[in-house]
């Protein structure tokens, strides 16, 4: 069990017992922005697109009431849709230079939630303002960073298939074209670099043959300000990256609320002596027997607790060989998670996806350029893609497959591990049903690493087909069945226990 | 009407005094537990130092620790594949065409495969001819994984590499070339166009080469016949469905007679149509599975059948004068018969011997009979006996030089070939196992199973088969071809000559894709393969029929007691001795498991004072007896009192008593082969009674259905079918109730079961053209991964099939006899039917889980383990169970059968749940049973949701046809039918509103969901 990294049950069960104890007395002092809990909640919501002090999807978040109020602040988290909408110039703005990604609304928080998450995120202003938005950094070198960041989509969105900044991939490298090339001569190329070549351009014809005459796509439909836009970003890219990245040695440190033990203890000790005096001291008979039913049934309650927990691996985490993201992937990426989980829609399983899916983006991406942590360094997850092409038998070097590599499969931990006895098909859920993975998987996006979200219990499994309602449209298997059945019980939509999804032998055979 | 007869399953109920048979009857379980082996006896346990206190100290140690071990889970790896092939999804089946060929079992098969191993044998649907499967040819998946199969190639016992071989043996092989010696490769039926021309390749170039023909069990007779009546080497093709009346002598056509297949045609012409179906006579010595299903069996000595077939034919043909049987007036009757049929009838004969077949050619030309088909005739038997006899008496001269036996075992099967193998200067054997042959040759090369393989086979005229891999090859084996190839000096791999070889003669400008896809090709008749086997055409049509009879009748030789030799559908010829499911089929007459035996009759038995009894438990034990046939002799083969086994004639079945190449447990039985002298299947025999008691493994007694087996099948005559009405054969059960009979639909304990909605699951057994081949039970076996539990635990009842095939034996006294005999009404009447009748008739019933609507399970399991399902099906989880089989003992069926050990990665059921490579059989979509839980039939439930899922995932209702069940789809004559009865166009509704149609033991009013059609006997003898 050496490689499975969760708590024991047991001593989860009675801390978080204790922890739910001491909470509720916090709770009492809480009274102007309570920033443990506001870690708690911005842990919960944000912490997919915001981190304290660097980028990520949004702005970095320390000390954001120094820049705006707080009225706006609670406004914008609310709905910042309708804030944009209503015509706010410091929210346009925002919405602009993210990319025009809208941050989700979370208009369900009370104040004092997001008056928590302010008092957390001003826990430890910020020391070094110029690192904390690459726009205000580019603004400082009098770059026009808005061209810049138009530059950069474009270049994601078209070029970054087969160009890289500053390696070789199908095509040149792209960082500081500007510097050999006229702009002029780049539209050109750009737009239909075989007219360039048969026109007799010498320098045309030379980057052809260089790269094994094979022509470039052409994109005729750029215009002038997006070939320039791309130009500004290839030239100002790795300063922009370098000066963000000394931004992000910053690292938040939250007191971390150290009250927790000398709390439990406190309360432990109470609750001993208390104990103690009852028995011992008091001397009162009726005061003695209530304390034995108490402990009695505490006694009872916890262990038909962690019984009924045994087998049921929920949080299972295990450490898997490669420090693979799901949060970088179907998070920050936004890859389909039937892109890679491909089998899902045709079999009982979803499929662990094989080398050679990897290899259809990571032929490309060799290297790791998003938002790092301490312990997960951009060497850090340059190793881990190397262990991909270490399985495959991919030289980076030369972009090619090793001839007569011996080829090893990753060998991942299981995390999701039904019994032999229950048959559970992921394409009756996936392709009949039309779930989201996330129904059962939790939200995978936002986890770096994979836990199992869900007990996987029968009862789990049983009180979701009790509630939920067949998808029939448009389905002719269920014409006439659920007329029948609908009209049998007297529902307008039939349920999944209702159709048979209750039966033993649907699952157990 | 049915009921008036008397059905049992064995003598031994007919024994009124039989405290078994009472006992077995109401109590399912006879066997009290064995306390004693682990409680020990009274003295030993009060002497011994583990007191009560210890061991419940130890039990509540043991109970803490096995509960905190309990709270980590295993970490599970999940592996996937490196680049993952574009045809495989994890969790999906591939089905892949192929045929088989192993030299006894040839036919057209689907082969399913889940991430790239395969787990089933399906028939090809598509090939309207050969696609069916039998029992051997379902099983055959498992001998793919066999843990006794040669793993690299062999000189003199040391393993080398393949290089190493194909260089030692091609300079041994130029060396005896450069001597002028003789090479002979001796293969099995290969059926194999471009392996005969592979050979012929070989043979252009190394001169002095020799290709011969052996078949195990020989039908060289026929072969003969055939090619001196018709020109050419092969077998008549025979389509039963186009008789009215067929006579059989001694050909056991619906089990393995000329190569087998013939089911088919037979079972169309079994049930009434327009008031009519086949009449079907059969003269034989030993019941066979053919005269079980015959509508009039005659019982004659091996020596008399020749004599039968002669009389038929002078009576056909008015050659010549009838001499004296035992069964004249059935003569008679036949021919009477024979003649009104005209061209409509059909004379068959399973006699190993030239003459005969002949005859029997003869007397088909004479009628014309449109049900022999000799313009497209069959290629799958061209065994040589001369050629082989003449072969091995070469071998002792010393005149072979090399001999490759290729995928076959002669040293086993042929008396003395393993010491004319000595004097051979260079063996070499192509094999998947170390078997008899291969341990006795110098040069061993691991042959892939048929699975792992490329080729080809011509069944039949005109009809191709392909055969390609559908695993990549388990261990570092290499196929006889691409040996050969590579001897040759070719550089072309078998699969390159072999599309060469199809496009240019078969497929000739057809897409070679499509013939791989759909596992056939057929080409006009008139374009003849080359098979280079038939060399003498001289003697076409110079054969008279005439003097072949008057040879026929000068040879018969009849003596006090005969012996035919026969094979059983489960061991065929002995191919697959090492195959534990066929070790576990029980043989659809004697129900007997593991083991072969003498069978003889019960006038023999008690004249040489031979007995069978059943002990307590109700297990079967016998005597033994040594076999002698001309100074050979076989010791302590096991006596079997056959019902319907001729007197002065036993039996005994080939293919068992393997030595070499098979597990321990799988080496039973005793080697019947060196009896079967001049590939003579009839011998004359002595027999003596010898020492020693033998204890066989047969399923007959258990499973009783607590003494109501007289009303559990039912079946009528012709006659009746046709002219009474369905009242008077297929009376519908009564009860009564407050003292008046009244309809069982009108009375019941539980309230309706509402299954008018969605699908409700149907299985219909039609028992007039259910044979009893068995095939179904290995289909479910590799289906449901039920386990072989192994001969000891199936003497103690302990069987695991979910499907069994009742065999049932009922006497010939019916109504209208005893009203004849003057003694119906008398208490002899009951009296005749009971007795053990010598010649019983046979009535076979495939019995399952009835999957009754109210169901006597699931009423009492405490822990609601067995439940019901809208769409009929009884469900069984087996994770709920906790074992206290109260269902089975409440089942009237009984049809649940217990864990009673974890018959997986256990030793002492070393079978093949008990290593990695045999359990690659296993289905991933069945879950595999552990000790202490009740099993039994699902319906195929997995089979049944996944092609609703199907559907689904389609946005379509499901078509009629395509819900089936392991057992439909394996059943060959389609007596086995499945489908949604809440869909009235449906076959399956059809069937259900089918006159024939009854429950078993309805009037009990559990309302199963399967049904039954009743069997109608031709017993017009006008």
């Amino acid at each position: 069990m050496k490689s499975v990294n969760q708590h024991r049950k047991p001593l989860r069960l009675f801390l978080s017992s204790l922890i739910f104890i001491l909470f509720f007395t916090m709770q009492l002092f809480a009274q102007d922005g309570n920033a443990k809990n506001g870690k708690k909640i911005f842990n919960a919501n944000c912490a997919a697109c915001h981190k304290l002090d660097a980028r990520l999807v949004g702005p970095p978040l320390k000390g954001v009431t120094e820049k705006r109020t707080k009225e706006w602040l609670f406004s914008w988290i609310k709905d910042s849709k309708a804030l944009i909408e209503s015509g706010d110039a410091d929210a346009i703005a925002i919405f602009e230079e993210y990319n025009k990604i809208p941050m989700t609304g979370y208009s369900d928080f009370s104040d004092q939630d997001l008056a928590d998450v302010l008092a957390y995120t001003d826990d430890k202003p910020v020391k070094d303002a110029s690192g904390t938005s690459g726009a205000a950094t580019a603004a400082s070198l009098g770059i026009d960073s808005l061209q810049v960041v138009k530059g950069k989509k474009i270049f994601n969105a078209n070029c970054a298939a087969c160009h890289k900044l500053d390696a070789k991939l199908v095509g040149p490298p792209l960082a500081n074209i500007a510097d050999k090339r006229s702009a002029d001569w780049l539209k050109l190329w750009i737009r239909d670099n075989g007219a360039l070549r048969a026109s007799g351009d010498a320098d045309a014809i030379a980057i052809f043959d260089e790269y094994n005459g094979s022509p470039m796509t052409a994109f005729p439909e750029l215009k002038d300000a997006d070939i320039e836009a791309l130009i500004a970003f290839t030239s100002h890219a790795s300063i922009l990256e370098a000066k963000a990245k000394t931004g992000d040695t910053e690292v938040s440190n939250v007191a971390e609320v150290a009250s927790i033990p000398w709390a439990t203890y406190l309360v432990l000790l109470v609750v001993v002596l208390f104990t103690i005096w009852v028995y011992f001291i008091s001397g009162n008979g009726f005061l003695k027997l209530m304390m034995t039913i108490a402990i009695l049934i505490a006694t009872g309650y916890f262990l038909y607790a962690w019984l009924m927990g045994i087998g049921v691996d929920q949080g299972y985490k295990p450490i898997q060989p490669i420090a693979f993201s799901h949060k970088i992937h179907a998070g920050d990426n936004k890859i389909d998670c039937q892109y890679c989980h491909s089998n899902a829609k045709h079999s009982k399983l979803s499929g662990i996806p094989s080398v050679n899916v990897c290899m259809n983006c990571h032929k490309s991406i060799a290297e790791y350029t998003g938002p790092v942590t301490e312990e997960r360094d951009k060497v850090f997850y340059d190793g881990e893609i190397q262990k991909i092409y270490d399985a495959i038998g991919w030289d980076k070097e030369k972009l090619t497959y090793i001839e007569g590599y011996k080829q090893k499969p990753i060998e991942w931990v299981r995390i999701h591990n039904l019994p032999d006895f229950a048959y559970y098909n992921h394409s009756q859920h996936v392709t009949v049903a039309g779930l989201e993975c996330q129904t059962c998987h939790g939200p995978v996006e936002e986890m770096d690493e994979v836990e199992q979200f869900s007990p996987l219990t029968m009862g789990w499994c049983i009180e979701c087909h009790k509630k939920t309602e067949l998808k029939v449209e448009s389905n002719g298997y269920y014409a006439k069945i659920h007329e029948e059945l609908s009209k049998k019980y007297g529902v307008k939509k039939v349920t999944v226990a209702q159709m048979g999804g209750r039966e033993c032998g649907k699952c157990h055979y | 009407m049915a009921s008036n007869k008397k059905y049992w399953k064995s003598v031994e109920e007919l024994n009124e005094n039989s405290s078994i048979v009472e006992k077995l009857r109401q109590n399912e379980f006879a066997e009290d537990l064995p306390t004693d082996q682990f409680l020990g006896d009274k003295e030993t346990l009060e002497s011994s130092s583990t007191s009560r206190r210890d061991f419940l100290k130890y039990v509540g140690f043991t109970t803490a620790a096995a509960s905190l071990a309990a709270c980590e889970g295993p970490v599970v790896k999940s592996i996937p594949y490196v680049i993952k092939p574009n045809e495989v999804t994890p969790g999906v089946a591939d089905y892949y065409a192929t045929s088989i060929a192993d030299g006894y079992d040839f036919a057209n098969v689907l082969v399913k495969v889940r991430e790239g191993r395969p787990i089933k044998i399906e028939p090809n649907k598509l090939a309207k001819i050969n696609g069916t499967t039998n029992a051997r040819v379902q099983a055959s998946i498992l001998s793919l994984y066999d843990n006794n199969r040669l793993q690299n190639p062999r000189v003199k016992g040391e393993p080398v590499n393949w290089s190493a071989f194909e260089k030692g043996l091609s300079s041994k092989l130029n060396e005896l070339k450069a001597n002028g010696e003789a090479i002979v490769f001796l293969t099995g039926t290969t059926a194999s166009p471009t392996t005969n021309k592979l050979i012929q390749d070989y043979k252009a170039i190394y001169a002095n080469v020799q290709h011969i023909t052996y078949d195990a069990v020989s039908d060289s007779g026929a072969l003969d016949a055939f090619q001196a009546m018709y020109g050419e080497r092969a077998l008549p093709d025979y389509d039963f469905s186009k008789a009215a009346v067929i006579v059989s002598i001694d050909a056991d056509f619906l089990a393995d007679w000329q190569g087998g297949g013939f089911e088919v045609g037979y079972a169309k012409g079994r049930v009434p149509n327009h008031g009519k179906m086949s009449r079907h006579v059969q003269f034989e010595s030993n019941m066979s599975l053919t005269g079980a299903n015959a509508d009039k069996r005659y019982m004659i000595k091996p020596s008399e059948q020749a004599q039968v077939l002669l009389n038929i034919y002078n009576a056909i043909t008015g050659n010549g004068a009838a001499k004296k049987t035992s069964v004249d007036a059935g003569i008679q009757k036949v021919v009477k018969q024979l003649k009104a049929a005209g061209s409509n009838a059909i004379v068959v004969t399973g006699l190993q011997d030239k003459n005969a077949q002949l005859v029997a050619l003869a007397i088909n030309k004479a009628i014309q009979s449109k049900a022999v088909d000799t313009a497209s005739p069959r290629y799958v038997r061209s065994g040589n006996d001369s050629k082989v006899v003449q072969l091995v008496a070469d071998m002792k001269a010393g005149k072979v030089g090399a001999l490759l036996t290729v995928d076959t075992n002669p040293a086993y099967s042929l008396v003395g070939f393993a010491d004319a193998m000595k004097k051979v200067k260079l063996s070499v054997a192509f094999a998947m196992s170390e078997d008899e042959t291969a341990s006795a040759s110098q040069y061993v090369a691991a042959i892939p199973h048929y699975l792992e393989s490329w080729g080809d086979v011509n069944i039949k005229k005109g009809q191709f088969g392909l055969i390609q891999p559908t695993i990549k090859p388990l261990f570092n084996t290499r196929q006889f071809q691409d040996v050969l190839l590579n001897l040759m000096g070719s550089n072309q791999s078998y699969y390159d000559y072999l599309k060469t070889y199809w496009n240019s003669t078969v497929l000739r400008g057809k897409s070679w894709n499509q013939a791989l896809h759909d596992g056939i090709a057929t080409r006009a008749a008139t374009s003849v393969a080359s098979t280079p086997i038939n060399e003498d055409k001289s003697i076409k049509n110079k054969i008279n029929d005439v003097s072949a009879a008057s040879a026929l009748a000068a040879s018969i030789k009849g003596s006090d007691l005969e012996l035919s030799l026969y094979t059983k559908v489960s061991m065929g010829s002995g191919l697959m001795a090492n195959n534990p499911w066929l070790q576990e089929l029980p043989d659809p007459i004697t129900r007997t498991t593991w083991d072969n035996y003498l069978l003889i009759s019960r006038v023999d038995a008690e004249a040489k004072g031979l007995k069978n009894w059943t002990v307590s438990n109700g297990a079967l034990n016998g005597d033994k007896v040594n076999v002698t046939v001309n100074g050979v002799t076989i010791e302590n083969v096991p006596v079997f009192i056959q019902p319907g086994q001729a007197p002065g004639s036993v039996a005994l079945a080939l293919g068992y008593g393997r030595s070499k190449g098979v597990n321990a447990n799988m080496n039973i039985g005793v080697n019947a082969y060196p009896l079967y002298q001049n590939f003579n299947t009839h011998q004359a025999v002595s027999i003596k009674k010898v020492e020693g008691v033998h204890k066989f493994a047969c399923v007959q007694l258990q499973h009783t259905i607590m003494g109501r087996e007289e009303e559990i099948t039912k079946e009528t005559t012709l006659a009746e079918f046709v002219s009474k009405p369905k009242s008077e054969w297929n009376t519908p059960p009564h009860v009564s109730q407050d003292h008046q009979l009244v309809g069982i639909d009108k009375i019941d304990l539980w309230e309706k079961f509402d299954d008018t909605i969605g699908t409700k699951f149907n299985l219909s057994i039609d028992l007039a053209t259910c044979t009893g081949c068995a095939a179904c039970v290995i289909s479910c076996h590799a289906e449901n991964n039920v386990p072989v539990v192994g001969k000891k635990e199936i003497r103690v009842s302990r069987d695991m099939h979910w499907l069994r095939i009742d065999r049932y034996y009922t006497s010939d006294m019916t109504v209208e006899k005893g009203k004849e005999e003057g003694i119906y009404g008398s208490g002899g009447f009951f009296e005749a039917q009971t007795h053990p009748s010598d010649n019983p008739e046979v009535a076979f019933q495939p019995v399952m889980c009835q999957h009754c609507d109210h169901a006597p399970c699931e009423t009492v399991c405490p822990v609601a383990a067995t439940s019901h399902g809208r769409q009929g099906q009884n469900h069984m989880a087996y994770n709920r169970c906790i074992g206290t089989r109260y269902c089975a003992n409440n089942c009237p069926y009984k049809v649940r059968r217990f864990n009673w050990f974890k018959y997986f990665d256990n030793k002492e059921f070393d079978f093949n749940m008990n290593n990695d490579l045999g359990k690659m059989v296993l289905n991933p979509d069945v879950v595999v049973r552990s000790r202490g839980v009740m099993e039994k039939c699902s319906m195929c439930i997995q089979m049944t949701q996944a092609t609703i899922l199907k559907a689904k995932k389609e946005g379509r209702p499901v078509k009629d046809g395509e819900f089936e069940t392991a057992c439909t789809n394996a059943c060959s004559t389609g007596a086995l039918a499945f489908g949604d009865v809440n869909d009235p166009e449906s076959k399956i509704t059809a069937l259900k509103e089918d006159d024939r149609t009854f429950k078993l033991l309805e009037f009990v009013g559990t309302k199963p969901n399967v049904f039954y059609q009743l069997d109608v006997r031709n017993t017009n003898e006008a």
